[in-house]
């Protein structure tokens, strides 16, 4: 496998290296060549130029184009800047969206985009679920109806079990063109999607029908790009992909360089040497060591640009296990972490170390809470108050070290994925902690993230860590809490709670505290209007900072990578589009030639 | 063929005996003395048992951090300097050697003794006996060790060195039992075993008092050589991240250096990746010059000259 890892990384330097000697600023014109990685996902040269296939050779922002681009907002998530949709308006309770398409957008092959276009790929989304576009009769959140105004213009209808995040789902549809994917329906498509929204054997063998294309739609490998982005795939090989800029793109004059080359990389180390040598004109969020940190700063032109970035991590709890179903437990470990000597070992460079665990990412907790974030117990480290929550829970302390309250031995085991290295050093900093108070603490790993999920959902796991805060929906936000991982989940726009061990539920926290039901809470965010959603936010802040069924530890910062030797107009610190690839920055007219 | 038929005799089977370990400890003496090269072999051999014997004592259960001092560069107080956690280095190196060496020498036990007997019993009974056994010899040698102990690790923790030197040592003995076999249809052969035959002597005699002894050298050799080989692959597999954390292993600090601290791209963790890879490259060293006095040792011409 290292075998196999150091030929790939040698066949990504030398394609690399031909892309760039074969592709020189003089054959690419004066806007010249941007060199960036894709933050989402490796290369895979033999994936087909489809968007809808995970390893797909099409990249989001430069030739993979979305209706509209959400903006980075810390508390709405319904803002958004166009991309393919050129304005849209909704009801006030986003019962309806109307889309009105950019006037002038065309495919890389010279065709217009079409509203037949956006219904076709609506239709191709339902096949892959989720989101707006499922099947599953009564979820909330999901089109009931598309109807084409005209030719630029197409409504999409909420069905009755409504969400307030149905505009962003809606404006977050991929646009492929229906002269090339349009095959992949198959006649009476939307017949058949009609009778899936019900119920009964007829309604579930429509569904059986639409799921049944996602292999087909997945797999679909079309000759050539077609692209209504800025720019059109030119080739691909393992090291890198090149993208030339597409002159039928409906902003076509905003966009400066003539070609994008998206270098390859196999692990974080590569993309180090990349902006180590200065190659990338950008690069998105990628975990760096200070020490590298700081090499990457002396390149010349290298800049760092920090941003909000709505994702934190935490240390959760198996509440079906022993001791962590006592909340005195879980408390007193609060306070004997230091939060601030875990975010400077593990993420120093990519986190700030959480306030206190509110199930908010820190920036936006302020605008959610106001003066309501001051109320809540920081939980500093305070060995004092963690004896005494101890002693509440009834654990005794024996030659120094804590006990299980029938005098058996204690053993905090911190699960992480092997992978994830800021995870593993977080984990190690907090048992050595808890190690230094009498608590004997260690770190078990696993060998990847997908059986990490696996593990976490059997129920294997006693602690473990997970991502929180995902905003800015403050549904998303609080279902990383209160969702199926603890048990809640939506059945047919029926919310119910199965037991821990059932269905996904390892957290196995309790179904009502103290008279409320937060699974019940974060679903109504979904319902609710910004005054009611604010109110509910502010509960559910309460409970999870007195229950702490997590215990939040650092809140990352998104730190990208601009390099102003050869463009300019980057987007400033904070700046909301900074989550975006930069394709999208180019779009609106932000990148430069210097 | 085997010592105690070729010396002369002395007063008693005691006496005789003590005069033959006596032989052989000045032997060896004698041929370790001739290189320079093998004294340190076994010179840093001695070194890190030692480490893995008294190292964990040497040192408190939790080892002292500073937390001011992150990756801090090699000083007298931290001759390796320190990990991402301001422990010293070399401390972790230390403590870490048991888990390496145990996990080394338990590995190299069941491969030797596994390959050991299963190749003496198919060499020397040939015909059903070596069918059977090298059919399941050859099945052992097709599976792939890396992949199937990456598989493996999804469902096993791998909790001590007793259990990881098991999985190695049961992957890895079909070479050994392949080796053995073939010397073993060779001797088998030879004058002293048609004797020991002829004087009707039991098969357990045969194979237990005139065929294993003369391949001790042999098997002692690759004892040697499997406790190198256990050694990569165990800190290959922790250094992959597949094993579970341990953080004096010498492989997961490999991983922890290049993965979270950079050691590939900036110098700051350059001596957190050296330490271990310096260790296990002493510990190599060390074997293999014991290995070359080892040859010499048992193969009498080579002592000759």
């Amino acid at each position: 496998m290292k075998r196999l890892a150091a030929i790939a990384a040698l066949a990504a330097i030398a394609t690399a290296t031909a892309c760039g000697t074969t592709e020189t600023a003089d054959t690419a014109g004066t806007g010249g060549i941007y060199t960036t990685i894709d933050g989402s996902k490796q290369i895979d040269a033999t994936a087909p130029i489809n968007p809808f296939n995970p390893q797909g050779s099409t990249f989001v922002g430069y030739d993979a184009m979305a209706l509209a681009w959400p903006k980075n907002n810390l508390t709405d998530p319904n803002q958004f800047y166009p991309g393919i949709a050129r304005s849209w308006t909704t009801t006030p309770d986003q019962g309806e969206v109307v889309v009105h398409l950019q006037p002038n957008a065309r495919w890389s092959d010279g065709r217009p985009v079409t509203s037949e276009d956006i219904r076709t790929s609506i239709g191709l989304a339902y096949t892959q679920g989720g989101s707006a576009y499922t099947v599953n009769a009564g979820a909330a959140g999901a089109a009931a109806d598309i109807q084409i105004l005209d030719d630029k213009t197409i409504k999409v209808t909420q069905g009755a079990n409504h969400s307030n995040v149905f505009l962003r789902n809606v404006l977050s549809t991929v646009v492929v063109p229906a002269h090339v994917y349009g095959s992949l329906l198959p006649a009476g498509f939307w017949t058949t999607l009609e009778a899936a929204r019900g119920t009964g054997p007829a309604a579930d063998k429509a569904k059986a029908a639409i799921t049944g294309l996602a292999q087909k739609v997945i797999t679909f490998a079309p000759r050539e790009d077609v692209s209504a982005g800025p720019f059109v795939l030119e080739r691909i090989n393992p090291g890198a992909a090149l993208l030339k800029k597409n002159p039928h793109f409906y902003d076509a004059a905003r966009i400066v360089p003539d070609k994008v080359k998206v270098l390859n990389y196999t692990g974080n180390e590569q993309i180090w040497n990349y902006l180590v040598s200065g190659k990338l004109d950008s690069a998105p969020f990628t975990a760096v060591p200070a020490a590298v940190m700081a090499k990457i700063k002396e390149a010349p032109g290298n800049e760092i640009r920090k941003g909000y970035s709505p994702v934190a991590v935490s240390m959760a709890f198996n509440q079906a296990r022993k001791p962590y179903d006592n909340v005195h437990v879980r408390r007193a470990l609060a306070y004997l972490i230091d939060r601030n000597q875990v975010t400077k070992i593990a993420s120093p460079e990519a986190g700030t170390p959480a306030v206190t665990t509110t199930g908010i990412h820190g920036s936006s907790a302020k605008a959610w809470l106001g003066d309501g974030l001051a109320a809540l117990d920081p939980y500093k480290v305070d060995p004092a108050k963690a004896e005494q929550e101890l002693r509440a829970a009834g654990m005794v302390k024996k030659d120094g070290v804590w006990a299980m309250p029938d005098g058996k031995p204690w053993k905090v085991r911190i699960n992480v994925p092997a992978s994830f290295s800021d995870w593993v050093a977080a984990a190690k900093s907090i048992t050595s902690q808890l190690n230094d108070h009498g608590i004997e603490a260690s770190v078990i790993t696993s060998a990847d993230y997908v059986l990490y999920l696996d593990e976490l959902a059997a129920g294997k796991i006693d602690i473990g860590f997970w991502l929180m805060a995902l905003g800015p929906s403050p549904y998303n936000i609080y279902q990383r809490l209160y969702g199926s991982a603890n048990g809640w989940s939506l059945l047919a726009g029926q919310l119910r709670h199965s037991p821990p061990g059932k269905d996904g539920n390892w957290m196995g926290g309790p179904e009502t505290i103290g008279g409320l039901n937060p699974g019940e809470l974060t679903n109504r965010l979904n319902l609710a209007s910004p005054a009611e959603q604010k109110r509910i936010v502010g509960t559910l802040a309460r409970l999870t900072n007195q229950q702490l069924p997590v215990v939040q530890i650092y809140d990352y910062v998104n730190t990208q990578f601009v390099n102003t030797t050869r463009y300019n107009g980057w987007p400033p610190a904070g700046d909301e589009s900074l989550r975006l690839p930069a394709g999208v920055w180019m779009q609106l007219g932000m990148i430069r030639k210097k | 063929m085997t010592v105690t038929a070729i010396l002369p005799g002395g007063g008693g089977q005691g006496s005789r005996r003590a005069s033959l370990r006596r032989n052989f400890w000045r032997g060896v003496g004698r041929v370790l003395r001739r290189k320079p090269s093998r004294i340190l072999g076994v010179a840093i051999v001695a070194l890190f048992a030692a480490m893995a014997l008294v190292g964990p004592m040497l040192y408190p259960a939790h080892l002292p951090r500073d937390d001011n001092a992150l990756y801090a560069a090699p000083s007298l107080a931290h001759p390796f300097g320190t990990d991402f956690e301001g422990t010293d280095v070399l401390a972790l190196v230390v403590t870490g050697a048991r888990y390496v060496i145990l996990t080394g020498l338990v590995t190299a036990v069941i491969t030797v003794a596994l390959g050991t007997v299963l190749g003496l019993l198919a060499g020397f009974h040939r015909g059903r006996w070596d069918t059977v056994l090298m059919r399941i010899t050859d099945l052992q040698l097709t599976i792939p060790g890396l992949p199937l102990l990456l598989v493996l690790s999804t469902v096993w923790k791998f909790q001590g060195p007793l259990e990881m030197g098991l999985v190695l040592g049961l992957l890895g003995w079909g070479g050994i039992a392949r080796a053995v076999r073939s010397q073993t249809l060779s001797l088998r052969e030879r004058g002293f075993i048609e004797a020991a035959r002829g004087l009707g002597l039991s098969t357990t005699h045969i194979i237990g008092r005139e065929l294993l002894p003369s391949m001790a050298p042999y098997i002692a050799m690759n004892m040697l050589i499997a406790v190198t080989g256990a050694i990569y692959a165990q800190v290959g597999l922790f250094f992959l991240g597949v094993l579970p954390f341990d953080s004096n292993n010498w492989g997961v600090m490999l991983n922890l250096a290049v993965f979270g601290g950079g050691a590939l791209t900036s110098a700051a963790a350059l001596p957190y990746l050296l330490a271990p890879l310096l260790a296990i490259l002493l510990l190599t060293l060390g074997i293999v010059l014991i290995v070359d006095a080892m040859d010499e040792i048992f193969n009498p011409r080579l002592r000759e000259e």
